[in-house]
């Protein structure tokens, strides 16, 4: 039998635009898999020769999804560049918007895009294995996800002006204080998220068991993780040194000043993708693959200082001796975020000096170059801007969560078609299941690469000398 | 008056997409009535179920594609579930009135008006056509507003 390769085009229920293709050796065998982002957008270039201060509103037009994360990623840059310390409050407010983002990109990911295959089961009907088949199958469940998306988006609303592309988050702070109104309308609906997010968690531990074969596959290897690390070693999404762990759980680097990223992460380009590949660039590429996101968080950290995700991750962390690899498990990491975002957003809101109003400190330039570096949905979210006297944006460079995650995700594309693929003929089985990993990873293809749209999987299957065997798109 | 909901949605950042979004925002501006819930949004997502589902009546506006630039269009929508995965963060008009009826037990009567663009480029402006159509969208909407429960009105208006 020839060598021959089979392509995944669009990959479906993520966000972005991608395709996967898997080369297949002359047995049959699945030799190689590359996961391709198809899109582009340039975003680190357009924006040269605008004033900084025009950057966090800019860059927050990279993505629908998580433009708050962006929105924070680059207005922490802008405060270096201005070199003010900004008002405590502010801070405050910072996080509560970054945990509601939080709230509802998770739920977003969970129960829109995930919940089909983890409800109906990864070989349930394709017709129906989507959010209307978990409306008919478990309208509870489906009525949990609107409503904690429908809260995480009020509470970003009730924050800063609009759902999406607000421009509230500015350099040197925020531009409003936060109402008593609008804190006592977010605290009102706190109790009722989580009970979703705590019922939600619970029945998905019950469920882990039926994915046995998936937790065994799902990217399950051993890779570093990266992330913010809080004081006290606690989960932090706003503010934090850098740590590097090992898959035996042992840090690799720690106490990393965010501004000194690039001693420790670099970046390559594959002429097979727009996406990125960032690596622990001590160890070099491929040996200094990491991943990061929930499940990395959860891993890098030693504990969480809220009390229901404090337990959780406690039972979390059992899962493994070491670190938790399977990237399966990144759905579960994903729920226990939700609950404690939840539970800081409470702990803020109710904080003395909440509805202070000194929320912005004024400065022009004062430093040539900025990083802001973040937590977002998807893990680590790293902008770093160089400016000109004037204050013009010279040089910009973002590495984004699924940039870090894109080795891995190619790894894990490749183990799970290893294990799925035989033969040169596309199943569904298969098919689904290379697409759901990749969904484990929740990765954003539209912020990655700076493209517009959403994500569609397209498979194809080729002999080694380039003919056409087969062919799957998923919409 | 019955409890409405307006939906202008598009993108106002690519032209004549952005024609919803527009006649949102000035029917916001001129509508002050309680019962009136009036969104501009960049497109459908799933969360709309649940107000569609308590409103009495629902009046979707949007931009669509068609060989007459400015053609004003107005239909019923009856619930109708989305299409293989089609239904993840964005959504149809009929897909969410079939999510509310499903998660909520109700689906209330709506109405689509559509008017077909000229220049979906990048601009934030809308097109000659589709900005006299947007004027006679606003005057349609006020008067299905005032109107009360007498929906479907009329069909095809030409700008």
């Amino acid at each position: 039998m020839p060598r021959q390769k089979i392509v995944i085009d669009p990959v479906t229920r993520i966000e972005g635009h991608s395709r996967i293709s898997l080369h297949l050796d002359e047995e049959g065998r699945v030799e190689e898999a590359y996961f391709h982002v198809t899109q582009f957008r340039g975003f680190e270039k357009f924006c040269e020769g605008r004033p900084f201060s025009e950057m966090p509103s800019l860059m927050a037009r990279i993505c629908g999804i998580c433009p708050v994360s962006h929105l924070i990623a680059s207005a922490k840059a802008c405060d270096e560049i201005l070199a003010v310390r900004i008002p405590e409050n502010a801070a405050r407010l910072r996080r509560i918007l970054n945990l509601a983002q939080m709230v509802q990109s998770h739920a977003l990911s969970f129960f829109y895009l995930s919940s089909p295959d983890l409800l109906l089961g990864m070989d349930s009907d394709p017709a129906t294995r989507n959010v209307f088949g978990v409306m008919e199958a478990n309208p509870a469940l489906a009525r949990d996800g609107v409503r904690l998306r429908q809260f995480g988006q009020q509470a970003i609303e009730r924050l800063a002006g609009k759902r999406i592309h607000p421009a509230w988050v500015v350099p040197g702070g925020v531009n409003e204080p936060l109402s008593a109104e609008h804190r006592d309308a977010i605290l009102a609906g706190l109790p009722e998220a989580l009970a979703i997010a705590q019922r939600t968690l619970d029945w998905f531990k019950t469920e882990i068991e039926r994915f046995r074969e998936e937790v065994r596959v799902f990217a399950n290897f051993p890779t570093m993780f990266m992330g913010l690390v809080g004081p006290g070693g606690n989960l932090d999404y706003y503010d934090g040194k850098l740590r590097f762990l090992d898959a035996g759980g042992h840090i690799v680097a720690d106490g990393i000043d965010p501004s000194e990223y690039a001693s420790h992460i670099a970046e390559i380009a594959h002429p097979w993708t727009y996406l990125k590949t960032a690596f622990y660039k001590p160890l070099g590429y491929p040996e200094g693959i990491y991943r990061v996101g929930p499940l990395a968080r959860l891993n890098v950290v030693d504990g969480i200082d809220t009390p229901r995700a404090s337990q959780e991750w406690a039972e979390f962390r059992e899962l493994d001796r070491g670190a938790v690899l399977s990237s399966f498990y990144y759905h579960y990491a994903r729920l226990i975020e939700i609950l404690y975002s939840l539970e800081k957003m409470e702990q803020l809101l109710t904080a003395p000096g909440i509805l202070d109003a000194h929320v912005r400190a004024h400065a022009t330039a004062n430093n040539s170059e900025g990083v802001g570096v973040s937590e977002a949905p998807r893990g680590t979210l790293i902008h770093h801007y160089k400016v000109d006297r004037d204050g013009l944006i010279e040089w910009a460079n973002l590495i984004i969560a699924t940039g870090h995650n894109n080795a891995a995700m190619n790894r894990g594309v490749l183990q799970v078609a290893r294990h799925f693929v035989h033969g040169n003929k596309l199943t569904e089985r298969m098919l689904n299941r290379v697409e759901a990993v990749i969904r484990t990873f929740d990765p954003c293809l539209s912020c990655s690469t700076h493209a517009d749209g959403r994500l569609m999987l397209e498979v194809e299957l080729r002999s080694h000398e380039g003919e056409l065997l087969d062919r799957c798109q998923t919409r | 008056m019955p409890n409405t909901l307006i939906v202008g949605y598009g993108n106002p950042l690519r032209g004549d997409d952005g024609l919803g979004w527009h006649v949102a925002e000035r029917l916001r501006a001129l509508v002050r009535d309680p019962d009136v819930e009036i969104l501009a949004l960049h497109q459908l997502t799933p969360e709309l179920m649940d107000p569609i589902s308590r409103a009495d009546r629902v009046i979707f506006i949007d931009a669509c594609e068609g060989p007459v630039p400015g053609e004003i269009q107005e239909r019923t929508i009856e619930p109708q579930a989305a299409a293989r995965a089609a239904f993840s963060h964005h959504a149809t008009p009929a897909a969410l009135l079939a999510g509310a009826r499903a998660l909520y037990g109700r689906a209330p009567q709506a109405t689509l008006i559509t008017v077909t663009g000229a220049d979906f480029s990048v601009s934030d402006r809308l097109s000659p056509e589709v900005s006299a159509a947007a004027d006679a969208v606003v005057r349609m909407a006020l008067r299905l507003i005032l109107q009360g429960a007498t929906l479907p009105v009329r069909l095809r208006t030409r700008a």
